[in-house]
């Protein structure tokens, strides 16, 4: 470039060309050539200005009018920095306002290394206030050379005192926010917990993760459809059978028939959220909502309803159940065996495997795959919780898989399912989506009609004569008119097969049966035979019981008021006409 | 004393009417323009209050201002005279307040004289202009290109630079030496030696990182890439940048800037003003201050080039090439074209010091207008 390159001196030169030279100054090629670099130096440096400030212009125009409009749509930061950040995570509460989850204020502790003069000193003193350090580990914490590490989170006040006082320089509080469930593990499973920075990893905590958070919600609560009373009686009763007969955990819900509201939801063995580290992992695994079983005869309630509302079969018709059916290489046989003709209320309420089969093989399988669709059961289940398992049905759906679906094997669903198909066959036909969150008064309830008020009303007379008279006998609560449905279930094996000793058995039930306002299912998996059982592990010996107790205790604290069995109003409209044997009912009405 | 005059009837003494009918009062002018775009953004800053800044501010300017007017009045001869003494005071004052000087937000910065609290530092950045001038001024035109020649203003470019980052003090020694720089180019030293200057600069780099406090290593490295830091150092840029876009075209309006009000935007009455400004009067807003710098550089730089002497010339485009510097840094730092670094959006940010060394340099500058037409020997004189 000409103000770089020297110059051939050909120009003349006089005095007036050179302003910045003295005339005294004698000029030679040299100087020339350096006025002129001067010169054109004042030009570059002008043009130099110019460009930066075209520079300048347009860089002020891309951020005003593009970039930051870019940036704050990506929503990279808009939040002030976290000293700043008031982290107020949502409350939890339950349907009555009882808190669920909160935050508390906590200090956590933490150093920087570089500032530590003598790390060997500091530890041990730390560790004589906070014992449940290692000395090796804090030790070797304190001797990086880092900026930060966290030496504990969360101490309580009284730690924080104590380390206060030992006044170690290099070591600082950070204050934060804990996330506390202050009723313990009671609900754990649908509460779900956070991780150590406040965000929800699980359960409602994270599925809700994002409105919990949202600042603009203020000190509102998420308000769940959880009864702190009916959660706590069903946990307690399912600890108590889990313990009784020796199982390896339990699960169980109960849901509101009318709306679709979760009243109460335990899955056993469960954890503390404040603490989900402490317990084993296994703790997590959500019964109710992520694992799928084959509910056994439970199904019944559905096949049932299903053969009645198709217009198949008749409630004074019935199925021969003498002899075992053979189908392929399968054997199905009654586990409580009659070796008769069985009207259809016998059927039901003495779980006729043999007899379901034939009924459902009359709806036929396809005919079944649509109405356990319409039921909810071959889609994984929608609720407001992010551990949710997908049913697993068979691919090939013949005439064989229709006659085990029939008694609850070959399709394997969530307690939850069976729970909102069930509601649905007892309160006049209406499937309801389950939810945990409190629904506006003011919004309608969602529902789909899926069967007859008809079917729905004999049903329920069916489902109450289970524990009338069937297998569901100690379910039986004085006062509520209960009807249920037992299921009992072999686990399938982990070589495949089904492990005759590992059982996974359910009690289905809803009340008051007149008119039902309740689902309380409770599953125990794999109970053992105690002497108190004689050595039984079925569900009628384990499940019915423990569904029948928690049922006598929330049934008040649910507001219904308890009835006198006999009265005739009632007698008529449990009464279920069975060919051939009116008797029984008969017989009690007269008794009296 | 006796100064040898040439030519006659430049040596007149020019008298005090002459020189105040001389004085470019455009150009102050425009300074009270661009000072009151500082005066108006404190007064928003502070949430529609004059306290605590903005009255504060114009109390300063005003002081400024006669200073700057008093350094315009004196002839440049005296100032070249004494250039080499005032830069002199400033090593002194650098060296002083490395060993005496008082603690400001982890650097020692600020020498306290006892009425009066300094930034020798800021000293410094009009002295080695003046320095530098009078060394080009009674150099030789063909020994500008000679390497020997040059090592001496590269001392005197580089002693004040080293004595300011050992504060520690980045900004500062960087803008000393673009300076220097500045005025090296503009006296037409040869550009080889500035790529002698460049290709060492780039040898003692990692060096220089090894001496870098943790701080600015940060600086560097999330200029780099912002975003990869959003909560930590990258916040500042990044909230910077959104007020920025959140301005858009014409601006949120006068006093309803929300990034700037509602302290998510840090620093908003010193080196993110300009942010503020232009949140809350947009683009527009924006680029009518850049107007203002603009056609503040356009008058020193036509001062510069009509001044007869070459002292005169260099201080001018020394002390514009200053303001240039300032406003550049500072705008493209917060509109995230070069690193987070501490400098002023000049007249503009709260903030004493930069503002008095900016008014007294366009002292200097006025002072070249006016004794435009002094003629001072290049050499030989008895200086």
């Amino acid at each position: 470039m000409a103000w770089f390159r020297r110059k051939p001196q050909s120009k003349p030169c006089t005095p007036a060309d050179m302003p910045g030279a003295s005339p005294l100054v004698r000029m030679d090629g040299a100087a020339k050539s350096a006025i002129e670099t001067g010169r054109n130096r004042i030009v570059v440096a002008g043009m130099l200005f110019a460009i930066v400030f075209v520079v300048l212009a347009g860089r002020l125009m891309e951020v005003t009018l593009l970039r930051g409009n870019d940036i704050a749509a990506r929503g990279v930061v808009i939040a002030p920095p976290p000293e700043q950040v008031v982290l107020d995570r949502q409350s939890i509460v339950d349907r009555n306002g009882v808190l669920l989850a909160t935050n508390l204020r906590t200090a956590s502790l933490f150093a920087e290394p570089k500032k530590i003069l003598n790390p060997d000193e500091a530890a041990a003193r730390l560790v004589q206030e906070l014992p449940d350090l290692s000395e090796a580990e804090v030790r070797a914490k304190l001797s990086t050379g880092k900026s930060f590490v966290w030496l504990k989170r969360n101490l309580t006040p009284r730690q924080h005192y104590a380390v206060n006082r030992l006044g170690i320089p290099g070591i600082g509080f950070q204050s934060e926010q804990r996330r506390v469930y202050p009723q313990g593990s009671l609900a754990a499973h649908v509460l779900g917990f956070t991780d150590v920075d406040g965000k929800g990893i699980s359960g409602i905590e994270q599925f809700f993760d994002e409105s919990l958070r949202d600042p603009a919600r203020g000190a509102e609560s998420l308000e769940l459809t959880i009864d702190t009373r009916v959660q706590h009686a069903m946990r307690d009763e399912l600890l108590r059978a889990v313990s009784d007969f020796n199982a390896i955990g339990a699960g169980g819900m109960v849901l509101d028939v009318e709306t679709g509201e979760v009243i109460a939801m335990v899955s056993l063995p469960d954890f503390d959220p404040t603490n989900p580290g402490d317990a084993p992992k296994e703790t997590r695994f959500n019964r109710v909502t992520l694992g799928v079983y084959e509910m056994g005869s439970t199904m019944k309630t559905l096949n049932t309803a299903m053969a009645l509302d198709s217009g198949t079969v008749k409630l004074s018709n019935g199925y021969d159940a003498s002899r075992p059916i053979q189908i392929s290489r399968f054997t199905i046989r009654d586990d409580h065996p009659k070796n008769r003709w069985l009207s259809v209320p016998e059927i039901f309420m003495y779980s006729s495997n043999i007899g379901s089969a034939k009924m459902a093989l009359d709806v036929g399988p396809a005919g079944q795959r649509a109405f356990m669709d319409k039921m909810g059961m071959l889609r994984r289940p929608v609720i407001e919780l992010p551990e949710v398992g997908a049913p697993l049905v068979p691919r090939n759906w013949k005439n064989i898989e229709t006659m085990t679906i029939a008694f609850g094997h070959g399709l394997s669903v969530t307690p939850l399912q069976l729970a909102v198909a069930t509601s649905a066959v007892v309160n006049g036909g209406v499937l309801h989506p389950p939810t945990l969150v409190k629904r506006p008064a003011d919004l309608p309830v969602p529902g789909v009609q899926v069967l007859s008020q008809q079917t729905s009303d004999i049903m329920r007379r069916l489902l109450h004569l289970v524990v009338e008279d069937g297998t569901g006998k100690k379910a039986t609560v004085d006062g509520y008119l209960v009807g249920g449905k037992t299921g009992t279930s072999e686990k399938v094996g982990d070589r495949g097969g089904y492990n005759r000793k590992a059982l996974f058995n359910t009690f289905i039930a809803a009340f008051p049966m007149n008119k039902p306002r309740y689902i309380v299912i409770g599953s125990i998996d794999e109970p053992k035979g105690t002497k108190a059982t004689y050595g039984y592990a079925t569900a009628g010996w384990n499940a019915a019981p423990a569904v029948g107790r928690i049922i006598a205790r929330i049934a008040p604290m649910l507001g219904i008021q308890p009835v006198d069995e006999e009265l005739p109003e009632i007698k008529q409209a449990m009464f279920v006409p069975i060919p051939g044997k009116p008797v029984p009912v008969e017989k009690k009405l007269a008794a009296y | 004393m006796a100064m040898r005059r040439t030519l006659g009837d430049a040596d007149v003494e020019l008298s005090l009417g002459r020189k105040l009918l001389d004085m470019r009062w455009g150009l102050i002018l425009v300074l009270c323009c661009v000072a009151a775009v500082g005066w108006a953004m404190l007064y928003s800053a502070a949430g529609g209050n004059m306290d605590p800044w903005a009255s504060r501010q114009m109390v300063r300017f005003g002081g400024g201002v006669v200073l700057m007017l008093a350094v315009a009045l004196v002839d440049q001869r005296f100032w070249l005279r004494w250039a080499y003494l005032m830069y002199a005071v400033g090593i002194c004052l650098l060296v002083a307040v490395d060993l005496v000087g008082r603690n400001a937000m982890g650097a020692q910065r600020w020498l306290d004289l006892g009425i009066i609290q300094v930034q020798p530092s800021e000293v410094m950045k009009i002295a080695l202009v003046l320095a530098l001038a009078r060394y080009f001024h009674g150099l030789a035109d063909e020994d500008v290109r000679r390497f020997r020649w040059i090592l001496v203003p590269a001392a005197m470019t580089a002693f004040p630079m080293a004595l300011v980052l050992k504060q520690p003090d980045l900004g500062t020694a960087m803008m000393l030496g673009l300076e220097g720089a500045a005025i090296f180019f503009l006296a037409g030293v040869a550009l080889r030696w500035f790529a002698l200057a460049f290709i060492s600069a780039g040898a003692i780099m990692p060096l220089a990182w090894g001496m870098m406090h943790d701080y600015q290593r940060k600086r560097i490295t999330i200029f780099l890439d912002p975003e990869s830091d959003p909560l930590g150092s990258g916040y500042h840029i990044l909230q910077s940048k959104i007020a920025l876009g959140s301005g858009g075209m014409f601006g949120k309006g006068f006093l309803e800037g929300s990034q700037a009000h509602l302290s998510f935007l840090p620093e908003k009455q010193t080196d993110f003003i300009f942010t503020a400004l232009a949140e809350e009067f947009g683009m527009v807003g924006g680029l009518g201050l850049i107007g203002l710098y603009l056609l503040l550089v356009a008058y020193g730089y036509a001062i510069a080039l009509r001044s007869g002497s070459h002292f005169g010339r260099l201080v001018g485009l020394g002390i514009t090439s200053m303001l240039f510097i300032y406003m550049f840094i500072n705008i493209a730092m917060v509109s995230g074209l070069v690193p987070v670094v501490g400098v002023p959006l000049p007249l503009v940010s709260y903030g004493g010091t930069a503002m008095l060394t900016l008014l007294i340099g366009f002292g200097f500058v006025l002072g070249v207008y006016i004794h435009r037409d002094v003629e001072i020997p290049r050499r030989g004189g008895a200086l």
